[in-house]
């Protein structure tokens, strides 16, 4: 048995900030990851973090505040978001501090970009890399303080003992043995699930592992619903364009070369917030002014200098997957589903209803992003959040005695995978994988209606029945990626019908939910976060809107860019 | 249109020898040797085994030997590498021990790293700073290349120094070794220079077969920034660098490679020892009747070539 005060589920941003935070405060402190920390998905993310340093233009923490509740359509947390904005200048620095290879000013200050939604150059960045580096300065803190990190362990279930969190049971892939990983404090930070549908930015392990571990542990996922579709994508894969272009002055064409935003955001234009740009994408193709589904990213007025300067990764990535250079070609793009506002319920220390148990970073709803997150903001909250939950974790364990080992949830929890390796004659995973990935991307896309959303429901009702008979080919015990690929589409399947109830039972356009039959936002009736609870795999979750919105100073008003 | 997959088939745990398997995939050749191992190992045979996430050449997971040269199967096109017998063979990068099918240990690769202690270690405390560090823009953009190494260990794979003596701390950490060592806020020049000459950065043979990099990092450059930055910081009592400054200052004198000299100044002329061990090659040498000059006389305008090293302010041995 593995023991430790406190464990990281997820070696990402948010689990990295954590594990720092905690080993600092002088906490054993272990990482138990699917993953070598630098191949998380946090090294994905391009353009940049978002802090009011004020260092290209005057700014506060206010109106850092200001953007994310006009930019979450006023269904964030106002308590935790002022917590954000306030902390986020302070956590720039500390990584600055510790290495980390922001761009720079003339004057040797942190650089600032301007991005989607915000009213200042706020995004702090390193080209197009930001992710990248961020990560690579969280693992070399994690190097610093000689964290222990338990690699190519794939979490599989969530110990409670006696009401309170006691750790996890982690499948260990290159063994084959389960692993009982006893810790009186247990922080999630698993990332998000962009692999419940067919074209994502996010990478093949964006599985939604700790969303369903606690959701199936007695946490409730909250407001599922609001599902980011970023701006630009690749069509040919999915891959994320960086907002950074757009940040960095680049246009959106449609197919007759008309700059179309001003239309939809007569103020902000390309940089309205992604929800509103995305919608507006949608639109121009659904009425005919977009070319093969598409509609276009033009960088070229830019020049060939800016672009190998500032945006060198988006320039290539678009160059291997569609043959065009964003130099002298306009890039073909399209909305695709890249983040979950939506997450384990969590209050702004990252603590969930389980005690020992918290959630940081994309896996977790706090909420800072209400219905729609600005760019710039998810890296923030990994750090953030990360840092607080751990911060309220160190002191949380020096209130608990030793944990009682979950000798019955690993016993069941082992014999649940050896039924999973026996089974035979039925259909393989992937085949549930693709019917989900097909009812989520038909039903629960951009632009939803009752209909739609009741179809969804009954395909995904299909999708959990197919789920409890799939079947894996390897059954051999060394990295056995097919049963991983198995317990993560299940976790897929877990997750998805809050999803699509949740934008059901909202009769309401707010953010990222954007319903053809409701199309206003009713503040009257929906002023409140969507709870789901679970029920069982095969059972619909349970409804609970008996959290209301946060509201400290900015009172919902008509949302315009 | 379909191609064959032709894949290199070990599990560590059961098998004594490797074996391969050919799969055919239905994928347009258009698409990447990763999505067509993702789409064999959905369609075909779920035990195919290989490491992936991002699928866009920034997490680094998917390094194999495609068509016997390393590269990350998610920014190789079928098409680019689909050979006349219209197969791809895909195996585990060479360098690593293999675990199961593509999947290597990796941890040899890791302990590169964690040797170099890979922090930053200022000179000052965090806490003496309210704000950021200041760093021009001149200074940070020396690290922009490394900072997008993704640390695949395309490099490592391919290089032929780690392949005879995996001691070598390999381009990628040698790259990342760099990263502090032109880093202004660091402190530690010196103590990371002598750690990573001590990782046998002299073994490098310069055959430039890291400059096959995914990501254009071009370790190659960084490894001559530190064999520099080593010379600088005066860590130049070891064959390496002597041998580097010996051939520098007798080009330098004389326009041409002295080698009788260079062998003196590799070995350490005081070094009875060193010179008693490499006096049997001498001897060869002389049977063969190849003994280089003992003296060598300067080639015509040699007042230029000495121009250029002053130009260059190239160091040389003293």
């Amino acid at each position: 048995m593995i023991k430790h005060d406190i464990v990281v589920v997820g070696g990402g941003l948010a689990g990295m900030r954590a594990a720092v935070e905690a080993a600092e405060r002088g906490a054993d402190v272990a990482i138990v990851s699917k993953m070598h920390p630098v191949r998380s998905h946090s090294g994905a993310a391009q353009g940049g973090i978002n802090a009011a340093l004020g260092n290209e233009a005057e700014d506060t923490p206010e109106a850092h505040a200001y953007d994310c509740v006009k930019g979450s359509d006023y269904l964030g947390d106002q308590d935790a978001i002022e917590a954000m904005a306030e902390d986020a200048p302070r956590q720039i620095i500390w990584l600055e501090h510790r290495g980390c290879i922001f761009s720079r000013m003339a004057d040797g200050r942190i650089a600032q970009r301007p991005f989607g939604g915000a009213s200042f150059p706020r995004t702090c960045y390193s080209a197009d890399v930001t992710g990248l580096v961020i990560l690579h300065t969280l693992w070399e803190q994690l190097e610093r303080f000689g964290v222990k990190v338990y690699e190519e362990f794939f979490a599989t279930s969530l110990c409670v003992e006696d009401g309170i969190g006691t750790g996890l049971t982690a499948y260990n892939m290159r063994t084959g043995e389960l692993e009982l990983v006893s810790a009186k404090a247990t922080i999630f930070a698993t990332g998000g699930a962009g692999r419940a549908y067919a074209k994502t930015t996010n990478g093949y392990a964006s599985t939604g592992d700790g969303m369903a571990i606690c959701y199936r542990a007695g946490i409730p996922l909250m407001d599922m619903e609001f599902v980011q579709f970023h701006p630009t994508s690749l069509k040919e894969n999915g891959v994320l364009l960086s907002e950074a272009a757009r940040g960095e002055g680049a246009y959106l064409l449609n197919k007759d070369g008309e700059r179309f935003m001003f239309k939809y955001a007569p103020n902000k234009g390309e940089l309205a917030s992604r929800d509103v740009v995305a919608r507006a994408e949608m639109t121009e193709i659904n009425e005919g002014r977009g070319e093969n589904g598409c509609v276009f990213l033009d960088l070229r007025h830019l020049g060939k200098e800016k672009i190998l300067e500032r945006l060198p990764q988006i320039r290539e990535l678009a160059l291997d997957a569609t043959g065009k250079d964003a130099v002298d070609t306009p890039i073909p793009i399209l909305p695709g589903m890249h983040y979950w506002m939506g997450g384990i319920a969590t209050d702004k220390d990252g603590a969930t209803n389980i005690p020992g148990v918290y959630a940081a970073g994309e896996c977790a709803c706090v909420s800072v992003h209400g219905a729609n997150r600005l760019g710039g903001n998810s890296l923030l909250e990994t750090i953030v959040f990360g840092h607080r939950s751990a911060t309220h974790a160190a002191n949380y364990i020096k209130s608990v005695g030793d944990v009682r080992p979950a000798e019955k949830t690993y016993k069941a929890e082992r014999d649940r995978l050896d039924g999973i390796l026996a089974r035979t004659g039925g259909e393989r995973h992937p085949q549930t994988r693709k019917a989900l990935n097909t009812a989520m991307s038909d039903h629960a896309f951009i632009f939803r209606d009752d209909k739609d959303l009741a179809a969804g429901e009954t395909a995904l009702r299909q999708v959990r029945e197919m789920a409890q008979k799939m079947t894996t080919m390897d059954k051999s015990k060394t990295f056995n990626t097919d049963l991983v690929g198995l317990l993560e589409t299940e976790f897929l399947v877990d997750i998805s019908m809050p999803v699509m109830m949740g934008a059901r039972n909202r009769t309401e356009s707010r953010g990222a939910q954007a319903r053809t039959d409701y199309p206003d936002r009713d503040d009257v009736n929906w002023m409140k976060h969507t709870l789901m609870h679970f029920q069982g795999p095969t059972t619909d979750p349970k409804p609970d809107y008996s959290r209301g919105v946060t509201v400290t100073k900015f009172q919902p008003e008509v949302r315009t860019y | 249109m379909s191609f064959i997959l032709d894949i290199f088939r070990f599990d560590q745990a059961t098998d004594e020898e490797p074996h391969r398997d050919q799969v055919e995939c239905h994928i347009p050749p258009t698409m990447t040797v990763l999505d067509a191992l993702e789409s064999v190992k959905a369609e075909t045979d779920g035990s195919i085994t290989f490491r992936r996430s991002c699928r866009s050449a920034i997490c680094g997971s998917c390094a194999m030997n495609i068509n016997g040269t390393t590269g990350l199967a998610c920014k190789t096109r079928v098409d680019s590498v689909l050979r006349s017998d219209n197969t791809v063979a895909v195996d585990p990068m060479p360098n690593f021990q293999p675990m199961k099918d593509l999947v290597v240990h990796m941890d040899p690769f890791w302990d590169k790293y964690t040797r170099l202690k890979p922090y930053l270690q200022p000179a000052d405390k965090d806490s003496d700073h309210a704000l950021e560090r200041r760093v021009s823009p001149e200074d940070m953009h020396k690290l922009v290349a490394v900072a997008n190494c993704v640390m695949c260990a395309t490099c490592y794979a391919l290089c032929p120094v780690v392949s005879v003596d995996p001691a070598f701390a390999g381009p990628a950490a040698i790259a990342y070794a760099y990263r502090f060592i032109e880093d202004v806020r660091d402190s530690k020049r010196k103590e990371r220079a002598a750690q990573i000459s001590e990782d046998y950065l002299w073994l490098c043979a310069h055959c430039y077969a890291c400059s096959y990099c995914p990501k254009h990092v071009d370790p190659q450059d960084d490894i001559i920034a530190v064999k520099r930055a080593t010379i600088e910081e005066g860590l130049i009592d070891h064959p390496g660098p002597r041998h580097a400054l010996v051939i520098a200052k007798t080009i330098k004198a004389t326009g041409m490679l002295h080698e009788t000299e260079v062998i003196q100044g590799t070995v350490g002329r005081f070094n009875i020892k060193g010179l008693i061990k490499v006096a049997p090659f001498g001897l060869r040498l002389a049977m063969a009747g190849k003994i280089p000059p003992m003296f060598l006389k300067p080639v015509p305008k040699v007042n230029e070539i000495k121009m250029i090293f002053d130009t260059l302010e190239a160091p040389v041995l003293a």
